[in-house]
């Protein structure tokens, strides 16, 4: 996998295990995405309350990305590195193949979007130790960093 | 899809009546797919002018930012109207959350239905 968002210094060969996890873009499918990395928080030996961030995390991720009613796919790569686990998520449609495109965020159909977009980052910023958005990419992406300090160490 | 659906379903939202205090006992996920049947639930409260309501959060296993902006959005809605919306949260990862949103001082947060109610 190449370099995501700048984050990545690893070099040489990938080296880490992935678990990848494609889904239609919708709302009520974000549980998978969260169990998912509850899976991926285990095998990398997280605590009960880092696997808990993690579920809260990779939630807030593709609420970044996920639109309702909008057509389109996210794709989940979750990667367990040696030092840390990266999950990166892009959203797929016809529409973001020829000229890039972000969905409105699912939070803004619930009203006070700015509300909840200001939450979100701030959880994401408490519980990650990176994370970022590209939504002028083609195809829009969203990523996390957290790294692996071992069972319940704050 | 069988299997999701009864994952999903989880959610759940009943109403009791403590000393005429409406107590929204929650439980299950809270996020972009179930909060807006908890917005429509708060604002319904809001609208019929209940002075005082409480969110039982205790039974709850998940929230997300968008559940939260429901909660920010209800008790701006009660508070207009002088009355209140206060959480019990005995989680600690719940806890956490309103924590690190700073919300657990926007919000009266009791460790127990009682203690909310009494205030």
């Amino acid at each position: 996998m190449s370099a995501v968002g700048g984050s990545n210094n690893e070099t040489g060969p990938d080296l880490a295990e992935h678990i990848e996890l494609s889904m239609p873009a919708l709302p009520e499918l974000l549980v998978l995405a969260r169990m998912t990395a509850a899976t991926v928080a285990s095998r990398a030996d997280f605590g009960y309350d880092q696997v808990e961030d993690l579920r809260l995390a990779i939630d807030e991720l593709c609420l970044r990305l996920v639109g309702a009613g909008k057509e389109g796919r996210l794709h989940i790569d979750y990667a367990l590195r040696a030092e840390f686990v990266e999950i990166v998520v892009t959203y797929h449609s016809e529409d973001n193949v020829t000229r890039g495109y972000v969905p409105e965020s699912a939070a803004d159909d619930l009203g006070g979007g700015g509300v909840v977009n200001e939450l979100s980052g701030a959880i994401l910023d408490a519980l990650v130790d990176e994370h970022g958005i590209d939504d002028v990419s083609i195809p829009p992406r969203a990523w996390l960093k957290v790294r692996r300090r071992g069972p319940d160490v704050d | 899809m069988e299997s999701l659906e009864m994952t999903t379903a989880d959610f759940g939202i009943s109403d009791e009546d403590r000393n005429g205090v409406t107590v929204l006992n929650l439980r299950g996920e809270i996020d972009v797919s179930t909060a807006p049947e908890l917005r429509q639930r708060l604002t319904a409260l809001a609208e019929d002018h209940q002075p005082l309501v409480v969110a039982n959060l205790t039974q709850v296993t998940f929230v997300d930012s968008t559940a939260l902006g429901v909660l920010v959005s209800a008790v701006k809605q009660f508070r207009s109207d002088g009355g209140d919306l206060r959480l019990v949260v005995t989680q600690p990862h719940i806890t956490k959350v309103l924590e690190v949103t700073g919300l657990n001082s926007v919000f009266g947060v009791f460790a127990s239905t009682a203690e909310a109610v009494a205030g």
